[in-house]
């Protein structure tokens, strides 16, 4: 098999869900000792990248997506020692804290924005669901994150985005991050008037949105 | 500045302040214009044709809006239509609020009558002038029961009455233990309460006569609390950005409530003072709106209620057109999301003394599921969105004249619509009748996804399907399925050990069986199963009406039913995914 149509392989191995294929696939690429970067670029990633297309067009619903991010971590998982001993970092899109804001305890839409964040090549740190406002600014100090993403599903919680961008700004951090929002009842309007840097309506579209926002500032 | 607003095909002329937003100004001026997103601009219910004024450029949703309902460039939404000048528009038939929704009587059984409240005939005698017993002494040795006395507002009503004469009078006792009122002459046959089922789209109100337990007429509206927001957390969120919203709320309901009554009891030559009693069964949030208790935390988490049973409650506190000196009783909610019409939808059907094991399923915006195993009774809502209302779906609309409610393939596709009138739109039934039938012909896949290019799938009579309703569907079918899934696995039931299932809400009769099970939404059994209890929200507040004994069943019951929340069930987020799929129950 051609290096090109392994990374085919991979790629539709992603797009089709299949985890064993993944998996096995990535061990190929080890034993091969092929260029990690180029495996992962071009393969992993333009599955995922397909997946996301496939979404937008209104073709894959969030089962496809749960599985195909689901594959893409375990394909990871495979490559995953073999990345840190050749120390390639620069994989990383950049560092990113998630977490549903306090008060609201519903975390579907915020998992699945996590996972297709971190199946695109972003660290995700999930705090989970009823998060306080104080947490995401720590976590995200802590780790030197560059996105913030807050969820709301209720009209009522979704006033603590706009409490947030408050307490950053008052911390004089509002600089330091990017904060894209989402959730049921927000949208571009609400994302605005808050001053977010950010809305996106699914998990590919916050891919997109935070990867067009990457090195901004 | 002052701008002036001509709304067509009324004619009228209205002043409106500049920058104003066009749909506040409609509503101010009693031109409902239906908005189910909260005014954001996204539910693409309020275009309105701008016939003379400014036509700002369309928005991206806005222009997506415009081309997916094949409307005139002249449309334009009228919550996101900004006043900056005088403006000419017309209002289209389809977006303002039907008057009338369709009134759906479901199941309904015989209760014994037995009121709290009894009229008792009696004929006070002339005090004897050696010992002159006064009207209190007098009235506690006719009834020497009820413990507490007569007011003496009352009493003083009582003199006057009797106004020397000393002949017959009527005493209202409620509940055997308190005197409301008196009346002149014999009134016991005046003896009349209502039955309201305080939903968060629609009003019913029903018209019983307390001696004999028969219903005399029965009126619906729409919530006039509408106009704060479509469904429920939007309108606690409205009291939570202004808390002097909360009255705002509670005066819409009660007026709504007032119009019902008002009319109803005038149809029928009955004074108000002869309503001494008014149940009325809504869900949690509601039943706290309608009595303006503070909502705030009912929509954060850990989501607490702040009353689930109440004692009957003074008429004059609540606000309600009736006896001022009657009672109020409000259904007991169960928990946050399981309300008191869920209780009455309980009592409704009889539940507790049925042998075997049953699901009792009320679908409307948030899903209730009852699971009884023997004697043991377990609740849960699910959050299935407003799409089974017709809500958040490109030609979706409410269960009113109209609407597409049921679909069938005979050689072609045939619709029929409820009133046998010109299409407007698909309301939850019919939704779930045509998405059944494409899947069975192939053209939508299990998965959702509609196959072939195109996106859509037209159904004639300029409506149609699209990707994104189809996914609206699957996940208000999901939330429901997964609940049912939940709560089955949590008593270790399978779908074969199940007596019975009880459909209860907005689908009524129409919901199809064959193809709700197609779907998954309804779990497979024997289609007698499977039981439609209509309005059961109503039939509930009748019964707790009409008879103490149901009531004090009702509330021993809504204190039992153990509560799960399924957000925090580990298989949850499993169990919601894989239910996605199109698949019946195996």
């Amino acid at each position: 098999m051609t290096k090109d149509d392994l990374f085919n392989d991979m790629a539709r191995a992603i797009v089709e869900g299949d985890r064993h294929a993944a998996e096995a696939l990535a061990k190929e690429a080890l034993s091969r000792n092929l260029d990690l970067h180029e495996v992962v670029e071009k393969g992993y990633i333009a599955g995922i990248q397909k997946v996301g297309d496939l979404w937008e067009r209104g073709d894959y619903f969030l089962p496809e997506l749960i599985t195909s991010a689901e594959c893409m971590k375990a394909a990871m998982a495979v490559l995953r020692p073999a990345l840190e001993r050749a120390r390639i970092a620069d994989l990383s899109l950049g560092k990113v804290v998630i977490g549903t804001i306090e008060g609201d305890i519903h975390d579907i839409g915020k998992n699945l924005v996590a996972s297709m964040l971190s199946a695109n090549g972003f660290e995700v740190s999930d705090l989970g669901a009823d998060v306080k406002l104080e947490r995401f600014i720590q976590s995200a100090l802590d780790m030197k994150a560059d996105f913030i993403c807050l969820s709301a599903l209720l009209t009522t919680t979704m006033l603590g985005q706009r409490r947030f961008m408050e307490l950053l700004k008052e911390r004089g951090l509002r600089s330091q991050f990017k904060v894209l929002v989402g959730g049921a009842p927000v949208n571009q309007k609400w994302a605005d008037s808050i001053g977010a840097d950010g809305y996106a309506e699914n998990a590919p579209a916050a891919v997109k949105l935070a990867k067009s926002l990457r090195g901004k500032r | 500045m002052n701008l002036t607003l001509k709304v067509l095909p009324q004619g009228r002329s209205i002043q409106v302040r500049k920058n104003t937003v066009l749909i506040e100004a409609l509503h101010e001026a009693g031109v409902d214009l239906i908005s189910f997103c909260n005014k954001q601009g996204l539910c693409g219910k309020c275009f309105v044709e701008i016939m003379k004024g400014k036509r700002p450029e369309p928005g991206a949703q806005e222009k997506w809006l415009l081309a997916r309902k094949r409307l005139p460039g002249n449309f334009r939404l009228a919550c996101l239509y900004r006043m900056t000048g005088d403006l000419t528009v017309r209002i289209p038939e389809e977006a303002t609020l039907p008057l009338m929704p369709v009134l759906k009587r479901g199941f309904r059984r015989v209760i014994q009558p037995n009121p709290a409240v009894r009229k008792i005939v009696f004929a006070p005698f002339r005090p004897d002038l050696a010992s002159p017993l006064s009207l209190s002494d007098q009235i506690r040795a006719h009834f020497p029961r009820p413990g507490k006395k007569a007011s003496p507002a009352l009493l003083k009503d009582l003199a006057v009455l009797l106004d020397d004469s000393y002949g017959t009078a009527t005493a209202v006792i409620y509940d055997g233990a308190e005197i409301l009122d008196f009346e002149a002459a014999d009134t016991a046959e005046q003896n009349f309460g209502i039955a309201i089922d305080l939903g968060t789209t629609t009003l019913v109100a029903e018209l019983v006569n307390l001696n004999t337990g028969k219903t005399i007429d029965v009126v619906t509206a729409l919530n006039g609390q509408a106009r704060f927001g479509a469904d429920v957390i939007s309108r606690i969120t409205a009291v939570f950005q202004d808390p002097l919203k909360s009255e705002a709320l509670r005066t819409a309901v009660l007026d709504s409530l007032k119009a019902m009554i008002e009319g109803m009891l005038k149809k029928h030559r009955i004074p108000v003072h002869h309503v001494y009693e008014v149940v009325l069964a809504g869900n949690t949030a509601m039943n706290h709106l309608f009595l303006g208790s503070p909502v705030k935390t009912l929509a954060v988490s850990p989501y607490h209620a702040v009353f689930s049973a109440l004692p009957p409650l003074p008429a004059s506190e609540t606000g309600l057109l009736m006896n001022p000196r009657g009672k109020v009783y409000v259904a007991p909610n169960i928990r946050s999301f399981v309300g008191g019409d869920i209780a009455a939808g309980l009592a409704a059907t009889d539940l507790a003394h049925q042998k075997g094991n049953f699901l009792f399923i009320d679908l409307g915006t948030n899903g209730e599921i009852v699971l009884k195993k023997g004697r043991q009774f377990t609740a849960t809502s699910t959050a299935a969105g407003p799409a089974f209302e017709g809500m958040n779906i490109s030609c979706g609309m409410l269960a009113v004249p109209g609407a597409v409610y049921k679909a069938e393939f005979r050689d072609r596709l045939k619709v029929m619509t409820i009133g046998n009138r010109p299409a407007l739109g698909i309301c939850g039934t019919g939704l779930i009748d045509l998405i059944s039938l494409y899947l069975e012909r192939g053209v939508i896949s299990p998965q959702g996804h509609i196959q072939g290019g195109e996106k859509t799938i037209s159904l004639g009579h300029n409506l149609f399907l699209s990707q994104k309703d189809i996914r609206e569907v699957q996940l208000a079918a999901a939330a429901v399925k997964t609940g049912i899934r939940l709560l089955l696995s949590l008593d270790k039931l399978a779908v074969a050990d199940l007596d019975g299932i009880y459909v209860a809400g907005a689908f009524g009769n129409y919901l199809n069986i064959p193809n709700s099970m197609r779907l998954g939404l309804l779990p497979r059994l024997d289609k007698k199963k499977i039981i439609f209890v209509g309005n059961s929200s109503l039939a509930g507040a009748k019964a707790l009406l009409v008879s103490t004994q149901e009531r004090a069943r009702c509330e021993r019951l809504a204190q039992k039913i153990r509560h799960v929340a399924l957000a925090t069930d580990t298989a949850f987020l499993k169990t919601f995914i894989e239910a996605l799929e199109f698949r019946a129950w195996t």
